[in-house]
């Protein structure tokens, strides 16, 4: 499993792609710092809003994870190196494993600092907002990584498939038609901020904490089944 | 290793296709230890049928085995499986060592380094070892892939097209490989396009045309096989002409030309027939035979028959 994670690590951590990673995880950052310094009242609903929902958790999170969580699967399958690990004699989740491990490894440190920085300035060093925010990205992180990482098996458009699905399911349809926001990892993701910091944001109606909590896990171990599901079933390029 | 004799894999009566479009049809052999050579066209199915050996594709009917167990999602029998497929299938950042050391901590060798020294040693690639497989040439790459297919010491070899891109030095290093691994009792499948070769190492063909077996054994028994398709049979003699007009009559000769260098060209339905009529019928006219010599023995010729049949 190590010789597969630090294979999957060195593979995703090309310099162009780590570059734009820490270029999209800055814009929430810089957003932030420009907000805060043209404005000294107190402004949690907007940026919530705007900042943690729209920017951080519906598109930069999840556009770094897409970037990186597909690639883990679809670089191999491209270059027809899959078999190289298929054909060693593991079991399957022994391969799905460590790319997701790897993806998240990768992945997480942007997420994490983008929004352990943004939340920091925006509430002006709250402690209790700051570790909602970044927990609750992390647990975006997990559950994205894990959606893309079964998307990278299925199709070998998974990029252009996944961008779809950000930009169309997580940007637009869970912001405007209610039901599909129970189908939105987005939702979740935010709804956990919601719970681990009451005090600060006012907790989704919906959703509680302990609610959130199984359904994150639910989802990103439901997606690294059907990923090792699919890693027996397919056809290795 | 397996019991002498009995069929290590088996390919019992496999279909593949992609949608319409069939692959590959209705193919059953055995394959037991020695050397196997896979061959036909591009397209005929061989690359496909290799996959499904390997497990790494799904037949869409009949079962492939080996060593009596299934081969599809098997993950317990390819430790005893080396597959070194048609693809350049390397990291480009890693170097040869690295490469071949993750391939043996994936295949669970119990020493590692010591394993992947000896793999490297054998196909003699030491010197560049510590280099970027990137900057390799092909042959180089096809090498060292060829280290990480041996790494775990497997029983069964499963190599597409492993001779491309080496140079006539490598190819024989190669050939010399091949056989000291099957004279270990392994069994080596090897496919390439390259007929010469395949001839020269593979005691058992299998030939795929059309996603069909065609012809399966020793390539001259194969064109034994094909005994009612004529041989073409060259002779050289002291008086052609005249032996030309005396073969003519044998009941074993379907056309006789003469070649601008005075050969004469034999195409005969009846090769057996022909090798007792033609010395005896030279006998009688006082001629000498210089050379005969059978125009369609490769298995490029074979092959070819094949193909056009």
């Amino acid at each position: 499993m190590d010789a597969i994670y630090f294979l999957t690590l060195r593979q995703l951590t090309g310099r162009w792609r780590v570059s734009i990673m820490a270029l999209l995880a800055a814009l929430p950052v810089l957003f932030t710092m420009l907000v805060v310094r043209s404005s000294s009242t107190p402004w949690v609903t907007e940026f919530e809003t705007i900042v943690l929902g729209t920017m951080l958790a519906g598109s930069v999170a999840p556009l770094i994870v897409v970037a990186i969580a597909c690639a883990a699967f679809a670089n191999e399958v491209e270059d027809r190196t899959l078999a190289n690990l298929t054909l060693a004699p593991i079991p399957r989740w022994r391969i799905v494993v460590p790319k997701f491990a790897a993806a998240v490894t990768v992945a997480a440190p942007f997420i994490a600092a983008s929004a352990l920085l943004t939340s920091w300035l925006a509430f002006n060093h709250d402690v209790a907002a700051t570790v909602a925010v970044t927990l609750s990205s992390l647990a975006g992180v997990l559950m994205y990584s894990s959606a893309f990482l079964w998307l990278g098996l299925v199709t070998r458009q998974s990029i252009g498939v996944g961008l779809a699905y950000v930009v169309l399911w997580e940007g637009f349809f869970s912001g405007f038609v209610s039901g599909v926001r129970f189908l939105s990892i987005r939702h979740y993701a935010i709804a956990l901020m919601h719970g681990l910091d009451p005090r600060r944001f006012v907790e989704d109606p919906h959703v509680g904490l302990g609610a959130t909590l199984v359904i994150a896990g639910l989802v990103s171990g439901g997606f690294l089944l059907i990923s090792t599901r699919r890693l027996r079933r397919m056809d290795v390029p | 290793m397996s019991a002498t004799g009995a069929p290590v894999i088996r390919v019992d009566h496999v279909s593949r296709w992609f949608g319409s479009v069939v692959a590959v049809s209705d193919v059953t052999f055995d394959i037991r230890p020695g050397i196997t050579g896979l061959l036909g066209p591009n397209g005929a199915g061989k690359t496909t049928l290799l996959r499904m050996m390997t497990g790494l594709a799904a037949v869409s009917d009949g079962a492939v085995t080996m060593f009596g167990e299934p081969v599809r999602d098997n993950p317990p029998l390819y430790g005893r499986i080396g597959v070194m497929s048609e693809h350049e299938t390397v990291y480009p950042f890693m170097t040869g060592r690295q490469f071949v050391g993750m391939m043996a901590k994936l295949r669970g060798v119990r020493d590692p380094g010591a394993a992947t020294e000896r793999a490297i040693g054998r196909v003699e690639l030491e010197s560049a070892a510590d280099l970027a497989m990137g900057t390799y040439s092909r042959g180089m790459r096809q090498r060292m892939r060829l280290a990480a297919t041996l790494v775990h010491d497997p029983e069964v070899l499963i190599l597409d097209e492993p001779l491309n891109g080496a140079d006539p030095r490598q190819r024989v290093h190669f050939q010399e490989l091949l056989r000291r691994l099957a004279g270990e009792g392994r069994t080596i499948v090897l496919s390439s396009h390259i007929l010469e070769e395949v001839e020269q190492l593979a005691e058992t063909v299998l030939l795929i045309i059309n996603g069909k077996l065609a012809a399966s054994g020793g390539f001259r028994a194969i064109r034994a096989a094909l005994d009612k398709r004529p041989y073409h049979v060259r002779i050289v003699a002291d008086a052609p002409r005249a032996l030309a007009a005396a073969i003519v009559g044998l009941p074993s000769v379907d056309a006789v030309s003469l070649d601008p260098d005075g050969a004469i060209v034999v195409l005969s339905s009846k090769v057996r027939d022909l090798q007792v009529e033609l010395p005896r019928l030279a006998q009688e006219a006082s001629i000498s035979l210089r050379r005969i010599e059978p125009l369609d023995d490769s298995l490029e010729s074979v092959f070819g028959y094949l193909v056009e049949g």
